[in-house]
């Protein structure tokens, strides 16, 4: 008996298989996150939901009277394996059911657990005995009592943020293997999905221009001297924004942890474990706040570059010219502008997602030795870029790039090393063009015949 | 990579024949320029008809390399055996046709070091019992020269 193959084969230029068995594949994978979704979301429904909307509909209201008091003692264990007390108030409410009396004891919520016993006890002693009091019983077991109505939506709120996910990612996954069910991947990128995926794409495409990235946000900004002034992707910006935010995340964790330790040490209690771990988190703290202002002033220090060109988006053989501009008074040992061709792949390794970058073709367009700028004068040179004439255009799609950007890279007297990208976007060559690489197409088919 | 290309023998099932599939591009070689119309003609040999079920024809483009593939479909047709609909295929053989459509102006062939796009004509032949059978021919859009890595850069 031959068994059925699961996926598709690859064999040099053609496969077979049976591909309704790879949908099923797939489409059973969801459909299990979305059971385990449900089947979690249906027990977190039933745990917290139901209850809570019974207590509020279902519930009978009656008077009831405080007959006695005491407290509830709970004993936990932390992930440190620490056994910690904690304390309810409780009371013992007397009521009327059906014309008999029926007492039963009643623990307040979460929001009045105490992790002192004189808390609690100070809470319960508040109450007086004999006091009438409103308070709710189940009618299919009456003993049970309380004393307190509500909903606690956040506590909603975080118990269904997982089966929530779950059944959203399943859900999708099944609707996305149910279209593809028993189609080629031809016909899925032809048909519905396809569209759908191109809905998805991160950048927006040039008009007539399919996996061309539109330029809109290159070509909105005009230039003092010449007709755009190119935004830059500085990759210095990014370690700004990313060590401020760590060291600001950092330091809030820090601080809530002392002052919980503040208020231990306040109330007579010394946690040494969190003592223990609030010295070498301060530490690293400080460390992060020193690094992210001496990033700040390596970025400063060194002042903006601007770079303005005469047309975008570019044209495979053309030239434009390019004015450099560099702020600061910072003097720089060399300085060059250079245009790079970068390739970037993105693909799955295990469950991590990772990008490769890699440089292709680099021309250095100008270099200048020995920059000392005049003070309050940024140093200016204007230039010319040349785009080679068979030049691959930009590209983009889903998990692959091709880019093309200007590089400004500075190596300063006393200062780390400079770098700026400013990325451009190519254009396949215009029609004119391609008639005349047309013939040379021609002449290559003649030169491969014969 | 110019001409005809032709798949080697194949056996798909014990019951199923071996598909050579054969598609000859237009002119000489199979180089377009970005817009030009592409004309392509296919022959399936040594499989019996009436066990193909349907036949899909596909112009694609199709990323290579160290990323995910990405595909992009810029001609798709399916025709299902004893159900053609239009006129033109009315008189449709599952097993020979041409397929004729005008090319994009990107993206165009590329040869890149991770990232490499490649344009196809493929022909995807579905058998009864459900098992399919794809042929895919290269050809190239445009003339781009194949990447080399740079020198490195001056310290």
């Amino acid at each position: 008996m031959r068994l059925p193959s699961f996926f598709s084969k690859k064999r040099g230029e053609r496969r077979t298989g049976l591909p309704a068995w790879g949908s099923l594949g797939e489409a059973l994978y969801y459909a299990v996150l979305l059971a385990a979704g449900l089947v979690i979301g249906g027990l977190m429904l039933t745990g917290v939901a139901v209850p809570e909307w019974r207590i509020n509909n279902r519930f009978v209201e009656v008077s009831g009277r405080l007959v006695g008091k005491g407290v509830a003692r709970h004993t936990t264990v932390d992930l440190f394996g620490v056994r910690r007390k904690a304390w309810r108030p409780a009371v013992l409410v007397e009521y009327p059911v059906n014309g008999e009396l029926v007492r039963s004891w009643n623990t307040a919520g979460l929001a009045e657990t105490a992790s002192r016993r004189e808390v609690a006890v100070g809470l319960v002693t508040e109450q007086e005995l004999g006091q009438t009091v409103p308070c709710w019983y189940d009618p299919d077991q009456v003993t049970t009592v309380v004393l307190k109505r509500g909903y606690s939506w956040w506590f909603w709120l975080l118990t269904l943020l997982l089966p929530g996910a779950l059944v959203a990612f399943g859900g999708s996954g099944l609707l996305h293997a149910a279209g593809g069910w028993g189609r080629s991947e031809e016909r899925r990128a032809a048909e519905v999905w396809g569209v759908l995926q191109r809905l998805a794409r991160p950048l927006a495409e040039a008009e007539g221009y399919p996996t061309i990235p539109a330029c809109d946000n290159l070509v909105n900004s005009p230039g003092t001297v010449l007709r755009f002034r190119l935004p830059t992707e500085s990759p210095e910006a990014w370690t700004v924004l990313g060590s401020g935010l760590f060291a600001g995340l950092w330091n809030a964790v820090v601080v809530v942890l002392a002052i919980g330790a503040g208020f231990d040490v306040a109330g007579g209690q010394i946690d040494w474990w969190l003592l223990g771990l609030l010295a070498p988190f301060s530490l690293v703290g400080l460390l992060a706040i020193w690094l992210f202002f001496r990033r700040v002033l390596l970025v400063t220090a060194i002042g903006p570059s601007h770079l303005e060109i005469s047309d975008h988006p570019l044209r495979p053989g053309g030239c434009y010219d390019v004015l450099l501009s560099q702020a600061g008074s910072v003097a720089f040992r060399r300085l060059e502008l250079v245009l790079e061709l970068e390739e970037q792949a993105t693909y799955r390794q295990g469950t991590d997602v990772r990008t490769e970058r890699q440089v292709v073709w680099r021309e250095v367009v100008r270099c200048w030795n020995r920059v000392e700028p005049l003070p309050g004068t940024p140093f200016e040179a204007e230039v010319q870029v040349r785009v080679p004439p068979r030049a691959m255009h930009s590209f983009h799609s889903t998990h692959n790039a091709v880019s093309w950007r200007l590089v400004l890279r500075g190596q300063p007297e006393r200062w780390p090393a400079l770098l700026r990208v400013f990325p451009v976007v190519i254009f396949p060559a215009s029609e004119a063009a391609a008639a005349g690489a047309a013939t040379a197409v021609q002449q290559k088919r003649h030169e491969v015949a014969s | 990579m110019n001409g005809p290309r032709r798949a080697s023998p194949q056996r798909l099932s014990g019951s199923l024949s071996t598909p050579q599939v054969t598609v000859t591009f237009r002119g000489d070689g199979n180089l377009y320029t970005p817009g030009e119309r592409l004309l392509a003609r296919y022959r399936v040999e040594g499989v019996d008809e009436t066990l193909v079920t349907a036949v899909e024809r596909s112009v694609a483009w199709y990323s290579e390399g160290k990323g995910e593939e990405d595909l992009g479909v810029v001609f798709f047709d399916r025709v299902v055996a004893g159900r053609q609909v239009s006129e033109e295929q009315a008189g449709w053989q599952p097993l020979t046709g041409t397929i004729s459509m005008k090319l994009p102006l990107c993206p165009l062939s590329y040869e890149g070091l991770i990232v490499k796009i490649r344009w196809c004509v493929r022909l995807r032949l579905f058998f009864v019992g459900g098992r399919d059978f794809v042929s895919e021919h290269i050809f190239f859009l445009g003339d781009i020269p194949v990447a080399r890595p740079p020198e490195p850069v001056a310290s």
